[in-house]
């Protein structure tokens, strides 16, 4: 096991290497100056020039990488124009928002998505499966950013539910901050007001997130049942005399757990790169607005490092799967 | 734990059913959904949101107060200046207290002046046009500024001075940074308001708390708002519904004039409606052809649909502003007419630029400012006219970063972009001033790379003379000057427009600063 | 002809062929369908912002251009990007993975890792920071797609190719000293296209989905571009009166994706049994 383990973490090392390289090379393929570029609005050329000495720019290449792979081990990601600070402590600040909203929605999709699936693959070929069927196509095909704004038109503008935008009402003092995660910091402040307005700012965007993600578990769920129910035991059983629901509920939900892991693991990218759309709609101080936020004001340094942060979080959501499906499934483990 | 649990989902339904009244009704708490500047050092942005913490959390040594805006003295209760133009002494008030309670004297004053400069960053910009020779302090309470040479304007730039507490700072300078990099993120001032760096999430939150010991005293004000969260929202739609929710007490100053109307209906909503000096250009880059044709720029500026963006778009909420002068300053041609809507006025002018050889034909990018929507707006409109003539106008998205940026060069400087030009000091100077003196030429001001020997002169004699109804006369001239060679196309002078609760009593605007000191502000019990 | 009549008989597969045969037909002759063709660039003031009537059963925009029209002329611009970016996307990813696939040693060895590179970051995020730092347009948009979407092909042909690779006639013929070339095109891309058919019908409505996101993040299509990601940006301010701004557009992508989409299931339904199995 120990062995699988570390197999699977030496086998992403040459991933986040290529990522650094690809950041890297990122800067270089600008039109423009890359300096005057970084420097940002205003800057003198005195100001041009000190970016360009310290990021090497006049410099062979090899060297320029040297630099770029020492500023980012000391976790140096140059300052943001969007906010004078250094990149690195935005990104630090607004990682837990981003975080609880893609584990809302991970937690939604599945928490709906398996049910559904199931339901789909024992109503196989009913009216039922058909109604899911155009659910779990069309669910992908909708636009996240035209979703979110039909759904702030419906639920916050017209019948008055739910907040339009942020994670907390103005007017609501925020938890003791532990974790960054709000809806556990206001649990672990026991403060159930917070916690419930955080609930209710959380419920429309973690709904638009999940929307892809739930069609997808929901399909695969149902490929994954009815290919189970199709095994020969299982038609032994049934054949026995065992009655259907208690076979759905022992074989294949073990079964589909492990499918909708790995599903998760690929998931997990399109939700984050979803989270980028949804947060600026709903105003979330996540990573995602502030991506968004750093393309209107050209703030190249906050693009890229948030780029090779997504990537890296990606690569280790991915690892962790594996794991997790490694130790699930104990063949998975013994091919790899 | 099990009644923890049956709590948590019980409270878990209640989340989804709509809690009474709006949230923000609370009596002493105001929240400002006005944008953020991108840092907190008061040095560094110059723009519309840097106004915001210029003016609440640091004080300058005179002020700009109502509208039209007045100079006071502030931190100065006095100042003098030779009659050469070339020496001004500020005398500033005694007891004048920083937040951490040290005293703010002479010193004070001269290091901040030192810092801006040094910093050189977008703030320093007024403060390097008029070429201090020497800054430095006479006594504790007397600040002497030597000019290299007569700068009339420079009382009125004062006030984008603002003063920093140098003894805060200086623990926390790094290399040659001026503390830029801690103050980015924190508070050294004197002002009314003192911000709570506990709470600041850059571009998204701040708490500001009042300073009860604010020099000015708080007199004017019997119930000041003891604690302000900033709380900008990002997006316009949203910012308005936020504000008809009762999220926030106030909304930015560019409200699109589309929802004056529905934010009029709501009730416990103002709508503030403030003749300002803000006005809105479209730039030309008159060095690329066929851009250097006059006849092809006054073809553009008979191209514009005027009365159709002010009238039908901007219902009006706006004035014609035919020339680089706010109508409602001092120094505006009075009678200058400017160009009109013509598209067979426009036509003949092209043909001449055609017949000279300019090529007209070409395609011609305009650039706007992606998140400013009114910019994406006038160049549709523009592009569809221009259409008509057979001109091959394309809009390119672009940001004011990288407009800024590109403007320091004729070769990238954009063929046009559109932007306004606002209130950052009330002079001629701010506008026609830093916008067609060729010296200025790198600046995103003067992005229209504008030379004419005659009106530069005239903006230099403007400029060393301290008699202002002969400034007003030159300034005057310039402009008619500048409107016959049609380097750019002025379009309006900004009426600002501001959605607020209307829980908010004593707002006060003024052109700088949009409206934005907090000190005057009060709330209604509701 | 039986793969035909198979796939004939799939109720979704076919209706989504018809969804897609209609939005091409519409692309085509777009300028002739639309009731205001001009209205691609032309403005309107005093137009502005009317609900849907009979004039313009989906209303007008915020510079009084008719949105059926400019829906109509956005389909010629969401085919046309989608098109030409899983094409320039096949183009570098196929034969990539053909060699890969192909070839043993330090080669294939090389390129899967880029590929796993590309794959590391969400496509979405790593093409709007390319868009951003290449400048926003349309090209570069495309552009930024195109290179963020190869991988997705280089890995499936790889797989194929490893499978096929090992078959008996790729033996039989490299016995008879065909060219590699010949047979990595001649004889295994052929076996391999079914499943390249399917993820390039699938890619399209990926494709027009993220191109969409581009143009409403102001990194793709530039005004006054009918496309309707930008139409939907553009109509934010308006909600919730002038619904209608943001509804059609948003309506006309969910239409053709999933159309693709359920073609693109259809295809894959009828050539990939393993799949089939569990319909």
């Amino acid at each position: 096991m120990l062995r699988f383990v570390l197999r699977r973490v030496l086998l992403v090392l040459p991933v986040l290497f290529g990522l650094l390289v690809l950041t890297f090379v990122l800067v270089r393929v600008v039109p423009n100056d890359p300096s005057a570029a970084l420097a940002g609005q205003n800057a003198t050329p005195q100001q041009i020039a000190e970016i360009r000495a310290k990021y090497g720019f006049d410099q062979p290449l090899i060297v320029q990488f040297g630099i770029y792979l020492r500023q980012v081990a000391q976790a140096d990601l140059g300052t943001s124009i969007q906010s004078g600070r250094p990149v690195a402590r935005d990104i630090l600040q607004r990682l837990p928002a981003t975080l609880e909203l893609t584990f809302a929605a991970l937690f939604l999709g599945a928490g709906l998505g398996v049910p559904l699936g199931v339901l789909a693959a024992v109503r196989h070929n009913t009216w039922l499966d058909h109604a899911l069927r155009f659910f779990t196509v069309g669910g992908v095909a909708i636009a996240s950013f035209w979703f979110a704004i039909m759904l702030q038109l419906l639920f916050s503008m017209q019948l008055d539910l739910l907040p339009l935008r942020g994670r907390l009402g103005t007017a609501m003092a925020p938890p003791a901050q532990w974790t960054g995660l709000l809806l556990l910091d206001s649990l672990l402040a026991w403060r159930l007001d917070a916690f419930v307005d955080a609930v209710r700012h959380l419920a429309l965007p973690a709904v638009t997130l999940s929307l892809g993600a739930m069609a997808t578990i929901t399909r695969f769920t149902r490929s994954g049942v009815l290919e189970t129910l199709e095994k020969e035991y299982v038609l032994y059983e049934i054949a026995a005399g065992y009655p259907r629901w208690l076979l759905v509920a022992v074989y294949v939900l073990r079964n589909s757990v492990v499918a909708t892991i790995t599903q998760i693991g690929l998931l997990f990218g399109a939700l984050l790169a979803g989270a980028v759309v949804v947060e600026s709609i709903y105003d979330w101080p996540g990573i995602g607005s502030y991506a968004v936020a750093a393309i209107f004001t050209s703030d190249y340094k906050a693009i890229l490092a948030v780029t090779l942060l997504v990537g890296v979080v990606y690569s280790i959501v991915n690892i962790l799967v594996d794991l997790i499906h490694g130790l699930v499934d104990r063949r998975v483990a013994a091919e790899l | 734990m099990t009644r923890r649990l049956l709590v948590l989902i019980v409270l878990g339904f209640l989340a989804l059913v709509p809690t009474a009244g709006p949230a923000a009704a609370q009596d002493s708490v105001m929240v400002w959904g006005d944008a953020l500047p991108s840092n907190l050092d008061p040095h560094d942005p110059y723009d519309v949101p840097a106004a915001l913490i210029q003016l609440n959390v640091y004080d300058n040594l005179y002020r700009y107060q109502g509208n039209p805006p007045q100079l006071q003295p502030w931190l100065a209760e006095s100042h003098a200046a030779s009659k050469d133009g070339r020496t001004w002494e500020f005398t500033l008030r005694k007891g004048l207290k920083f937040h951490d309670g040290s005293e703010l004297g002479a010193d004070d004053v001269v290091w901040s002046i030192k810092r801006i400069l040094g910093l050189g960053k977008a703030a320093a910009g007024p403060l390097k046009a008029a070429k201090i020779e020497s800054v430095a302090a006479v006594d504790k309470h007397t600040v002497r500024f030597v000019l290299e040479r007569p700068y009339a304007p420079f009382l009125s730039i004062i006030p984008v001075a603002t003063i920093v507490n140098r003894r805060v700072i200086e623990p926390h300078v790094r290399g040659n940074d001026w503390g830029n990099a801690w103050l980015a993120s924190n508070g050294a001032g004197s002002g009314a308001y003192v911000p709570d760096p506990a709470s600041y999430i850059p571009t998204k939150a701040l708490d500001l708390k009042r300073n009860p010991r604010h020099f000015m005293g708080w007199s004017h004000n019997q119930k000041p708002i003891d604690l302000i969260r900033v709380r900008p929202v990002a997006e316009t739609t949203t910012r308005v519904l936020a504000l008809m929710k009762g999220e926030i007490d106030a909304g930015d100053s560019y409200l699109p004039t589309d929802q004056v109307e529905r934010l009029s209906k709501v009730k416990d909503v103002v709508v503030q409606r403030n003749e300002s000096m803000r006005i809105f250009i479209i730039r030309m880059n008159n060095t690329k052809p066929p851009f250097d044709n006059v006849h092809f720029r006054r073809c553009m500026s008979h191209a514009f649909n005027y009365d159709a963006f002010i009238g039908v778009i901007l219902k009006n909420f706006a004035e014609r502003n035919p020339a680089p002068i706010p109508k409602n300053l001092w120094g505006f041609p009075e009678g200058v007419k400017g160009y009109d809507f013509d598209l067979a006025q426009a036509k003949a002018e092209c043909d001449k630029a055609r017949a000279q050889g300019a090529p007209v034909d070409r395609e011609i990018q305009l650039h706007i400012q992606t998140a400013l929507d009114q910019t994406t707006q006038a160049a549709q409109l523009f592009q569809s006219d221009a259409k008509k003539l057979g001109l091959n106008m394309k809009v390119v998205p672009n940001t004011w970063p990288n407009l800024t940026a590109s403007t320091g060069k004729p070769e990238t400087t954009p063929d046009m972009w559109i932007h306004w030009v606002s209130a950052y000091f009330i002079d001629p100077e701010n506008w026609i001033g830093t916008m067609y003196d060729s010296q200025f030429h790198g600046t995103w001001k003067a992005s229209a790379w504008y030379k004419n020997d005659k009106v530069d002169e005239l903006l230099r004699a403007a400029r060393a003379n301290p008699n202002r109804e002969e400034r007003a006369k030159l300034y005057a001239q310039a402009a008619r000057l500048v409107v016959g060679d049609a380097p750019d196309i002025w379009v309006y002078n900004t009426v600002e427009l501001r959605g607020m609760r209307g829980r908010v009593k004593g707002f006060k605007f003024s052109p700088v600063g949009s409206g934005s000191e907090l000190r005057w502000m009060s709330l209604a019990a509701n | 002809m039986l793969v035909l009549r198979k796939f004939a008989r799939d109720t979704s597969g076919m209706v989504g062929l018809v969804i897609v045969l209609t939005a091409v037909v519409v692309a085509v002759l777009a300028p002739r369908l639309a009731p205001h063709p001009l209205d691609a660039y032309e403005s309107h003031p005093l137009r502005r912002l009317q609900a849907p009537s009979d004039a313009s059963p989906f209303g007008t925009d915020n510079l009084g251009r008719d949105v059926l029209s400019r829906v109509i002329l956005g389909t010629r611009a969401a085919l046309s990007i989608a098109l030409l970016v899983v094409a320039g996307a096949m183009l570098i990813g196929v034969p990539l993975g053909l060699v890969a696939g192909y070839y043993r040693g330090w080669m294939p060895e090389v390129i899967m890792r880029v590929t796993d590179v590309f794959l590391a970051v969400p496509q979405l995020i790593l093409a709007l920071a390319l868009a951003q730092l290449l400048g926003p347009s349309l090209r570069n948009a495309m552009l930024a797609l195109t290179l963020t979407y190869w991988p997705f092909f280089t890995r499936i042909v790889f797989a194929e190719t490893r499978r096929i690779r090992v078959s008996v006639f790729v033996e039989a013929l490299e016995g008879l000293n065909a060219g590699a070339g010949r047979v990595m095109f001649a004889h295994i891309l052929p076996n391999a296209a079914p499943p390249i058919i399917v993820r390039a019908t699938i890619g399209m409505g990926f494709t027009i989905l993220s191109a969409a996101v581009l143009g409403f993040l102001g990194m793709g299509a530039t005004p006054p571009d009918p496309e309707w990601g930008l139409a939907i940006a553009e109509s934010r301010q308006y909600l919730p009166e002038a619904w209608w701004f943001a509804t059609f557009p948003g309506l006309a992508i969910f239409l053709v994706v999933f159309g693709f989409n359920l073609l693109g299931d259809g295809l894959r339904d009828v050539v990939d049994p393993r799949l089939r199995r569990s319909r």
